[in-house]
């Protein structure tokens, strides 16, 4: 008997760059990739503007840039030769299950050419590489690590409402408040670290300098993190002993992959990713009883906040400031501590889950070392990862079991 | 002085804008069928999807975006922080990243988005003229 994707997709199209083998004008990677995806689209009659999943073993984020498109189910397996095979699999599963209509496949590699001029982006297994046009336009400017790129974001956002950096000062001295009902948080207590324990807004401000507006403070630690989930069918699930969290709806987007490439550095893709995983859940904004958000810099929670439909533009700060996502307010936020004062590793969007599936399984973590705990009572929780410079999106609404 | 700063490393399409900026002109790349600017430059034009594209001499005009003041910097810009960086909305479209020139890093507030700005450049070899941005006006 047929499985579930039998017949749920097609291939209906297969081209290549312009110009293959060894050439004698040496071709960049990204090259390669787009004069395929051109010849494609031209063989098919299917626009470009019309791709909405797109797979590659590259940095795909660069690809969409590259070709001005922003889809929604954004695929980067890049596991050698089979990587695309295994994309026309995960292809076929987007597909059948009504997420996208139109995947994209693509590949640009130039090992010939590669030795004379480096891959030239779009490379297996890389970002942006050092000769993509990307790189080669911004790296004289003296810009580092995220800090140094989502500070323009803050100043736009100031610009934009009328804000004042210390109504965002107000989310890391919330987010410090619940590492400290957390002895796992790397924040919890000044025995813990010397910084550690609770803070002040003034604090906050006062504190050193990295990127203006953005001071220490503002900004998630670098540390060090493992953490793994498993996702099972319904079935499994039944026969384990560990509480189910159901996954009632996910979406993911981007915007660009190079800041340079952001359209309003006020807004970023989670409204579109957002909105899919709410229509995916039939739940809305108004339903979630618990947000976990990737708080890289006290913005990026409060702008995230604004795209997840959690607060007006302009207003995400809000919720901090008035103690909302407090400890006990009615729309408790990064209950671990968050990237601000739990723990950040460098890619955040892991203990986003851990923390959301334990808030919603009862297991988070209370009345250790007599505090009166995290745990809240909240049975649906928004999540919702942050990736690049502001440039990507997933949002997942999670439920509890006994919702 | 030499120039210490990270020196691009020229791309094998991006002859045109090198070749102008040698000589005081920033060339953007157009799309011949849509008749848009983009930046960076690209193979193919990110708003209509034409491989249809020519490089024009641009004003050198612009207005600032946003920007940032850099005070925790690693490597060679390190020795010039704090500076201020910032997004300019070029005059024929799109946006293009820089360090801002004429501006005191130690009063951000006095920077004014949406401020003009002009494009200079600064040589930093033989053949890599780098483009900065000065703030002309408000």
């Amino acid at each position: 008997m047929p499985g579930q994707l039998y017949k749920s997709a097609a291939i209906v199209g297969a081209a290549e760059a312009n110009q293959i083998g060894f050439l004698e004008e040496p071709a960049t990677a990204l090259q390669l990739h787009i004069e395929a995806i051109k010849n494609l689209s031209d063989q098919t009659g299917i626009p470009i503007a019309k791709i909405d999943g797109v797979f590659s073993t590259g940095w795909s984020t660069e690809l969409c840039e590259h070709l001005g498109i922003t889809p929604k189910y954004i695929d980067t397996t890049a596991v050698g030769g089979c990587s695309f095979e295994m994309h026309v699999h995960h292809a076929a599963a987007a597909i059948y299950s009504g997420i996208i209509d139109i995947a994209l496949v693509s590949h640009g590699e130039n090992g010939h050419s590669a030795r004379k001029i480096g891959s030239g982006g779009g490379n297996y297994g890389r970002g942006a590489g050092n000769a993509s046009p990307s790189h080669e336009m911004t790296m004289a400017y003296g810009l580092g690590g995220a800090p140094s790129n989502y500070a323009h974001a803050m100043v736009r956002h100031m610009h934009r409402f009328g804000t004042k950096r210390e109504d965002y000062a107000h989310v890391a001295k919330v987010t410090r408040d619940w590492a400290t009902l957390n002895p796992r948080a790397a924040m919890y207590s000044k025995e813990k670290h010397p910084f550690g324990g609770p803070i002040t807004v003034e604090q906050v401000e006062e504190s050193r300098l990295i990127a203006w507006p953005l001071t220490i403070l503002h900004c998630c630690m670098v540390a060090d993190h493992g953490g793994a989930i498993f996702v099972v069918s319904p079935k499994i699930a039944a026969r384990l002993s560990t509480k189910p969290v159901w996954i009632a709806g996910a979406g993911e987007s981007m915007s660009h992959g190079n800041m340079m490439e952001m359209g309003d550095f006020t807004k970023t893709s989670a409204d579109k990713s957002a909105e899919a995983a709410y229509t995916m859940a039939g739940l809305g904004p108004a339903d979630m009883e618990l947000a976990e958000i990737y708080d890289s810099f006290t913005i990026t929670a409060a702008m995230t906040a604004e795209m997840l439909g959690l607060a007006k533009p302009g207003e995400g700060h809000l919720l901090w400031k008035d103690g909302h996502a407090a400890p006990g307010g009615r729309l408790p936020i990064n209950t671990n501590g968050g990237g601000l004062s739990f723990n950040h590793s460098g890619m955040y969007g892991m203990p986003l889950l851990i923390e959301a599936y334990r808030q919603l399984s009862g297991t988070a973590e209370d009345g250790v070392n007599g505090d009166k705990g995290k745990q809240t009572n909240a049975r649906t929780c928004v999540v919702n990862g942050t990736g690049g410079s502001l440039s990507t999106t997933g949002t997942l609404v999670l439920i509890s079991d006994d919702d | 002085m030499a120039y210490e700063l990270p020196i691009p490393r020229r791309g094998i399409h991006t002859r045109p804008f090198w070749d102008g900026a040698k000589e005081g002109k920033l060339m953007l790349p157009r799309c011949i069928d849509c008749n848009r600017v983009h930046w960076y430059p690209r193979h193919i034009c990110p708003t209509c999807h034409s491989t249809n594209l020519e490089w024009i001499e641009g004003s050198g005009e612009g207005r600032i975006y946003t920007f940032a003041v850099q005070h925790m910097v690693f490597g060679p810009w390190s020795e010039h922080a704090p500076y201020v960086t910032a997004y300019i909305d070029l005059l024929e479209g799109d946006r293009m990243l820089t360090v801002l020139r004429g501006v005191d890093p130690e009063k951000p507030e006095a920077i004014g988005i949406g401020a003009q700005v002009r494009v200079e450049f600064e040589q930093a070899n033989d053949d890599t003229f780098i483009p900065y941005w000065r703030v002309v006006g408000a």
